[in-house]
């Protein structure tokens, strides 16, 4: 099943994706939230049980999947293809940042170019969204606790990145999150997922999250040795190569421009670049 | 004015103005939950004054400390920000502002426990003077920047460091690794944030000692520089780094374990501390 965030007359609500419709599951109660929903585990149980459809998808107004994460944590330098490109070894150890939610945007909205840098830059990324609270997980047993999957846009500010990889990644509204999440139970196997990133119509990276330095398991697996991961979480897996800030001219985004996003099984994430006022 | 989020035994986290002789409970005497609500609305200050005419509804040793900031928006930190520290590490000094986040999960409250965690011995410890944001904002210049700080508070920046080795948001949100406390000082009280004086002590043996005048980029500065990426809330919390005697640069290092006592102490704020116990 796929479930969304979105905007019905400017209340925020949550629903199933059902034929070409969506089912508001947000007015059907009990939780106001996708986030509620899944910490409360009934999330699967409320859409399956279903109803007519409230509305025709093609005119939801989407909001960020997860419209207020606990957590955002990404993996960084983290696919095989991309450290090859960049002629890097192979790193021995996750390397993790976080982003605020400042910086989410939702599908059909616009991401933001900022005022202080041209050299804003795309990365597509795969992301799990965790189902129940997570501590000390083994990679056993970490997929257990993801209750589906979405995509991200980790828009990043590559000469600001050089001052700090936290700086570069969170600026305001440069995180697009949707259009939906998946359900885990339609994706028994998130390696087997195929990845494409499309600016202005050229396919710009394209690869496979077999390509995973270090997958899913062992990222979840890793950050709930630290932290104790939230029902909401967002756990983003990092980014194929192909971005911009490896071409020679490098390929920045600017107003006006499209970027899509499309993975396998969940769908395509689809945003407008406009320049900051 | 200081300024405490507390409970009184098993009573609803609140908010309050400390005084002499005890605290007045800030959300019974008006319509803030919390002290960052409060902080948004414009309200603590004036709330804070007539506090001053009011009874104490608790001593402060009835009280327990609550992060200053329960619920703060984002928590952004500097990294090395000493001249000192920035020696002792080794490091050339920066050309710029270096910065991560933190976690809410980390936070700890003035008396409460470190969690030294199962999966490393390497626990350091990192005073640091901290800013809180009155005033949200986007684009704020450096001759502004202090016109947006409600006030400012300690925080012990603990900081696992063979996992900082992999990341450094890996090794600084480690869960309830960052005491912030004991209370916020309104700005009022403190025009000038370069003249402080910061002590840490671990055990009582004085570990860290240095003034706020070392910082290489200055409070002004890092409001500043965070403004042009996003945007400043009321009650985000902005730590400024450390001076030099982190325990990972004395040979041997020196880690915190279960039962050590670990205390930052800042001129014209007062004394942060907290218990180290093991993960449990």
């Amino acid at each position: 099943m796929q479930f969304l965030s979105f905007s019905n007359g400017g209340n925020a609500s949550w629903g199933v994706v059902s034929g070409d419709g969506v089912i508001d599951l947000g007015a059907r109660g009990p939780h106001a939230t996708l986030k509620d929903a899944i910490a409360a585990g009934d999330f699967m149980e409320l859409a399956a049980a279903g109803g007519a459809p409230d509305m025709a998808l093609a005119d939801v107004t989407y909001l960020p999947t997860i419209t207020e994460p606990t957590h955002m944590f990404c993996a960084g330098r983290n696919y095989k293809d991309h450290v090859e490109e960049m002629g890097h070894a192979m790193p021995d150890n996750l390397s993790l940042f976080l982003k605020a939610n400042s910086t989410l945007v939702p599908h059909g909205g616009r991401m933001i170019r900022p005022k202080v840098s041209e050299c804003l830059d795309f990365e597509g990324e795969l992301c799990a969204v965790i189902g129940k609270p997570t501590r000390h997980v083994s990679e056993a047993d970490a997929l257990d606790h993801v209750a589906g999957y979405t995509i991200m846009v980790d828009g990043s500010v590559r000469d600001i990145q050089k001052h700090s990889v936290t700086a570069g990644k969170n600026f305001h509204a440069t995180g697009p999150l949707g259009p939906v999440m998946t359900s885990a139970d339609e994706i028994p196997d998130p390696a087997a997922l195929q990845i494409r990133t499309t600016l202005n119509g050229d396919v710009v990276q394209d690869s496979s999250v077999s390509q995973l330095i270090f997958d899913i398991p062992y990222i979840i697996s890793y950050v709930s040795r630290i932290t104790t991961l939230e029902p909401g979480d967002i756990v983003a897996t990092g980014s194929p190569a192909g971005a911009g800030a490896g071409r020679t001219p490098p390929l920045w985004m600017k107003g006006g421009d499209h970027l899509e996003v499309a993975i396998s099984k969940i769908g395509t994430l689809a945003v407008d670049i406009v320049d900051e006022a | 004015m200081k300024f405490i989020s507390y409970r009184v035994g098993d009573g609803p986290a609140t908010f309050g103005l400390v005084r002499e002789d005890g605290v007045v409970d800030l959300r019974a005497r008006g319509p803030h939950a919390t002290m960052r609500e409060a902080i948004a609305a414009g309200d603590l200050m004036a709330l804070g004054e007539a506090a001053m005419s009011a009874d104490p509804d608790a001593v402060l040793p009835d009280v327990t400390f609550l992060p200053v900031i329960t619920d703060p928006d984002k928590i952004l930190c500097a990294g090395l920000n000493y001249k000192d520290h920035v020696t002792e590490t080794a490091n050339t000094l920066p050309s710029e502002l270096q910065l991560f986040m933190r976690s809410t999960n980390t936070l700890v409250g003035h008396c409460g426990e470190m969690e030294r965690p199962k999966v490393s011995d390497h626990y350091d410890f990192e005073g640091e003077l901290t800013a809180i944001i009155g005033k949200g904002g986007r684009h704020i210049s450096e001759a502004d920047a202090l016109d947006h700080v409600a006030g400012y508070t300690i925080f012990i920046d603990g900081s696992v460091r063979d996992y900082q080795k992999h990341s450094v948001t890996a090794g600084k949100n480690f869960h309830k690794s960052g005491p912030l406390g004991p209370w916020m000082v309104s700005a009022d009280e403190i025009p000038d944030p370069a003249s402080m004086e910061l002590t840490t002590r671990l055990n009582g043996e004085v570990v860290q000692h240095s003034t706020t005048d070392m910082l290489l980029f200055d409070v002004p500065y890092i409001i500043s520089y965070i403004s042009r990426f996003t945007p400043l809330e009321p009650g985000d919390v902005i730590a400024t780094g450390t001076p030099s005697g982190v325990g990972a640069r004395r040979n041997p290092p020196l880690w915190m374990k279960a039962g050590d006592r670990i205390e930052v102490e800042i001129s014209k704020i007062g004394i942060l501390w907290a218990d180290v116990a093991d993960e449990a």
